[in-house]
């Protein structure tokens, strides 16, 4: 806008409203985002004594044991990847272009995966492979003697069951979209069906699947409860990080932080490849022509079921075992033959305030969630200056930190004045909330973009102030988004583990982290009944959002 | 006499000059078409009128008083999108009475009008429907209507039938020309297509780059074009280089300008006073029924000719010589900065 203008402007209230926004989200941005990450920086060149130096950099590539769990970082996320790329695109691929019975309960069976809190999958693969898990112990019983799942294979595997749901949920949405004609003119032009498929479909979906893979990677080297479960010895920068900071004695925040700037730095390479590698492949084709399904016969269908229900069911087992262990009897800790809700009068008993804590922090946080990311949301969708779009790239940053990084920066930034909020249930409210915010941002400014200004336009045209037109018109046609959006968040919030784990005081412990806790104390019958309350909750939250926004299982991604 | 006045409006984007100093008025329950091919500015024109645009400079008056210091809302403007911006989540008569809430009218009224207006449309069956089932001029009616219903002091109407198919296109213009008239509101209409603005309106206003060409009725801009922008733009025009045809060189003529239907097949050496011959070469012949189309070449200029009624056995096949001619009377000339000249062969 031109300063000629500026009289005719200042009429409406637009200009002091959504400045007023922009000003409080730069707040909220500074306060809880940049500024933690500066003192993470800062503090990663200070030693224990406050005085600058490099040591904590060149501890991280002189001593074996970090350089190790950078290494291994690097193992999980690629070994990850590969996984949830092989089994993501074999179910994509069956999913997408054959009949394949039970269609809806395999796609079901992807999205309890996506939702089960990656710690509850460690465990249950312990329950059935560990040094004394069912499945180990039967084999063994048979004369076969296999390997515990401990150490860097048991962590792959479960990654692979755990992140392929991303890589097929996008690449079946492709592969379903791909216009039948384009490989039927490639056959037609005499392409045999091995270069059709790698000559036309693979370039089609690749930037599906290379933004699937991405998510899978960067989601397997942020993870922290499943190396830490399974590691056994085996240790990545998160539980590094979490070890440097959580120390008894010698605590070495430094570290901490040290190892912390790796992991966003290594999200953040991850991101631009995947940005640079897919720069060109956009492809949008008006659909006419939906491939058709085909019916496999004989042993080929056999085999394509075989493998669909294999994937489905091992990534949903973690969920299913838990499912089935929290009504097992129990006497203490321990388990007893047959069934009982013994585990669950316990949870009533005496973890009330656990559960109570989760919901009220989640909710809390799922609110300012909605509330500000829409205000932001339609800032970043409606004003396109220059200042909105740096404030939609700085809004990226929370999606490439994970959870422990945001722990210990909110540490670093919070246990001093003259902001002291360490030990109370704000810092994990506003922990989840700065995390999850992009999300919502994203998501109100496109379901914004979709309403268009015309309609505003028009309701101003009829004598409705701005003010009035936002809530009587936009508002209404956003709010089944918005409202989807907050069940998808809550999701997040309520299974969030990593940087609660960092935060919580005993005052303020959520249920993610007492399941860590009773695993860790062997206690399986709470942690299962407690896992089995937040997979309902979850799947609650998932049904309630599929009923506003139209069965759409990407929105969870 | 005028109604709404806009004097020296000027629009900036950074460097770019969206208008350039345009300046005309409308007179009341005058129908006046903003015309011009897309990036010509006539939307900026109609956006700053609305108040959902702020012009850079220049004044805008509505029935003697100044609007620009108005905010939008206030301006009682109706106005009528090219993607109908039809509220989805409100059914077609809440749609039409979402305005006259807005003056808080009571209710029993509102049902009145709502009724009135959707009858107007001929939309009185679908009063309880969701818009979401409706077809494209179904909603552009309710469009219409939803302006309409709350009497503004001026309608500004977007590109509204330019999302529609060819035969809804016809029968919509007729309707929003009668309702117009039935009202006796001022409006103004935006559209990229000539033959709906020849066919709308009461006077156009063509536009380019920012400027406006001309001014005129529908008979004016089609029969006097005053810039041979106009010209071309609005209908086919053949463009003849000068000295050919026999044309006399007249001081200051840098091109001339002849209307498709006024060539006319002629039989050789057979022009008549005031009449030149043209003989060319056959590119193509297109018969329409109702009328056929030839593309000529002759002495370096590409003619088309527009013959009416052709006869039945009428085929001209491509290659072949024909003669053409046509009434040095009918020409138009334009000076080498593309105005129109006077000139005593183009009387």
């Amino acid at each position: 806008m031109s300063a000629v203008a500026a009289p005719a402007r200042r009429i409406g209230w637009r200009p002091d409203f959504w400045t007023l926004v922009a000003v409080g989200a730069w707040a909220i941005l500074i306060v809880l985002l940049l500024i933690p990450l500066g003192l993470v920086l800062i503090s990663s060149f200070r030693d224990e004594s406050g005085q600058l130096t490099l040591a904590n950099w060149q501890r991280l590539f002189t001593s074996t044991r970090y350089f190790n769990a950078l290494i291994n970082t690097l193992i999980v996320g690629f070994g990850g990847l590969a996984g949830a790329l092989l089994l993501g695109s074999v179910m994509a691929f069956c999913m997408a272009r054959l009949r394949i019975a039970g269609g809806r309960f395999v796609s079901m069976m992807a999205i309890l995966a996506l939702v089960s809190p990656p710690f509850i999958g460690a465990y249950s693969w312990i329950v059935l492979f560990g040094s004394g898990g069912i499945v180990r112990q039967t084999l063994m019983g048979w004369g076969i003697n296999m390997p515990p799942i401990f150490g860097v294979w048991g962590i792959l595997i479960v990654f692979a069951f755990k992140f392929y749901p991303y890589v097929y949920l996008l690449t079946s949405g492709a592969l379903a979209n791909i216009n039948r004609s384009l490989e039927e003119a490639a056959e037609n032009l005499g392409l045999t069906p091995f270069q059709r498929v790698m000559k036309v479909s693979f370039p089609l979906v690749l930037p599906a699947l290379s933004a699937g893979g991405l998510l899978a990677l960067i989601h397997a080297i942020a993870d922290f409860g499943t190396p830490r479960l399974l590691g056994r010895g085996f240790n990545v920068l998160a539980t590094e990080a979490y070890t440097a900071y959580s120390a008894e004695i010698g605590s070495n925040l430094g570290m901490a932080t040290t190892l912390s700037l790796v992991l966003i730095l290594m999200s953040m390479i991850f991101v631009f490849i995947q940005r640079y590698m897919s720069r060109r492949n956009v492809y949008h084709s008006n659909l006419i022509n939906r491939p058709e399904k085909i019916q496999l016969r004989g042993f080929a269908n056999v085999a394509a079921h075989a493998a669909v229900y294999f994937i489905a069911l091992g990534g949903a087992m973690p969920a299913i075992i838990a499912a089935i262990y929290s009504i097992r009897k129990t006497n203490g800790p321990v388990f007893q033959p047959g069934f009982g809700l013994e585990s669950y009068s316990r949870i009533i008993a005496t973890l009330g305030d656990v559960v109570r804590n989760s919901l009220v922090f989640s909710g809390v946080s799922v609110l300012l969630i909605v509330v500000i990311g829409t205000l932001i949301g339609c800032l970043v969708a409606r004003r396109n200056t220059a200042q909105s779009s740096l404030l939609d790239a700085t809004l990226m940053v929370p999606y490439v930190m994970p959870g422990i990084v945001v722990g210990v920066a909110f540490i670093a930034a919070f246990n001093t004045p003259p902001l002291v909020m360490t030990g109370t249930a704000a810092i994990i409210i506003l922990s989840v909330f700065i995390r999850r915010l992009p999300y919502a941002v994203r998501s109100s400014a496109a379901a914004l973009r979709q309403v268009g200004p015309s309609m505003e336009e028009a309701a101003i045209s009829l004598g409705y102030s701005p003010v009035q037109a936002f809530m009587k018109v936009t508002i209404p046609l956003i709010l089944p988004g918005i409202v989807a959006g907050a069940m998808l968040s809550f999701v997040t919030a309520v299974n969030e583990l990593s940087s609660s784990l960092v935060l919580y005081v005993g005052g303020t412990i959520t249920m993610p982290v007492k399941i860590y806790i009773a695993i860790n104390d062997g206690d399986y019958g709470t942690a299962a009944s407690l896992s089995t309350i937040l997979l309902v909750l979850s799947g609650t939250a998932i049904y309630l959002a599929f009923r506003l926004l139209g069965r759409d299982e990407r929105a969870l991604l | 006499m005028a109604y709404l006045n806009v004097e020296g409006a000027i629009k900036r984007y950074g460097p770019t000059t969206a208008l350039n100093g345009v300046s005309f008025s409308v007179a009341q329950g005058e129908f006046f078409t903003l015309l011009g091919p897309s990036g010509c500015g006539k939307t900026t024109l109609l956006r700053s009128i609305a108040g959902f645009s702020q012009l850079s400079e220049g004044k805008v008056s509505l029935d003697g008083t100044d609007l620009l210091s108005v905010p939008p809302h206030k301006r009682d403007i109706g106005m009528v999108f090219q993607d109908y911006a039809i509220f989805p989540h409100l059914t077609v008569a809440e749609n039409v009475a979402f305005g006259l809430k807005a003056r808080k009218v009571a209710a029993s009224e509102i049902r009145d009008r709502v009724a009135e207006a959707l009858a107007t449309v001929r939309l009185s069956a679908l009063s309880e429907r969701l818009p979401a089932a409706l077809s494209g001029g179904q909603q552009q009616r309710i469009g219409i209507a939803r302006a309409m219903v709350v009497k503004p002091r001026l309608l500004l109407m977007d590109e509204p039938l330019s999302n529609l198919d060819a035969k809804l296109r016809l029968d919509l213009r007729d309707e929003i020309r009668d309702i117009q008239r039935t009202i006796g509101i001022a409006a103004i209409y935006v559209t990229h297509d000539q033959e709906e603005a020849l066919a709308i309106s009461d006077r156009i206003c063509v536009m380019d780059g920012g400027s406006i060409e001309q001014i005129g009725t529908p008979q004016q801009i089609y029969g006097q074009p005053a810039t041979r922008f106009v010209a071309s733009f609005v209908g086919t025009m053949n463009l003849l280089q000068p000295s050919t045809f026999g044309l006399p060189d007249v001081p200051g003529v840098a091109q001339w300008a002849l209307r498709p239907e006024r060539l006319r097949l002629a039989e050789a050496g057979a022009a008549g006073h005031g009449a030149s011959a043209i003989t060319g070469v056959v590119e193509h012949f297109t018969y329409l029924g109702r009328e056929a189309h030839l593309t000529v070449q002759a002495q370096g200029n590409r003619l088309v000719a527009q013959i009416a009624a052709p006869p039945p056995d009428l085929v001209i096949e491509a290659g072949r010589e024909i003669q053409l001619s046509f009434d040095r009377a009918d020409l138009h000339a334009f000076d080498a900065a593309g105005q129109r000249l006077q000139t005593e062969l183009a009387a």
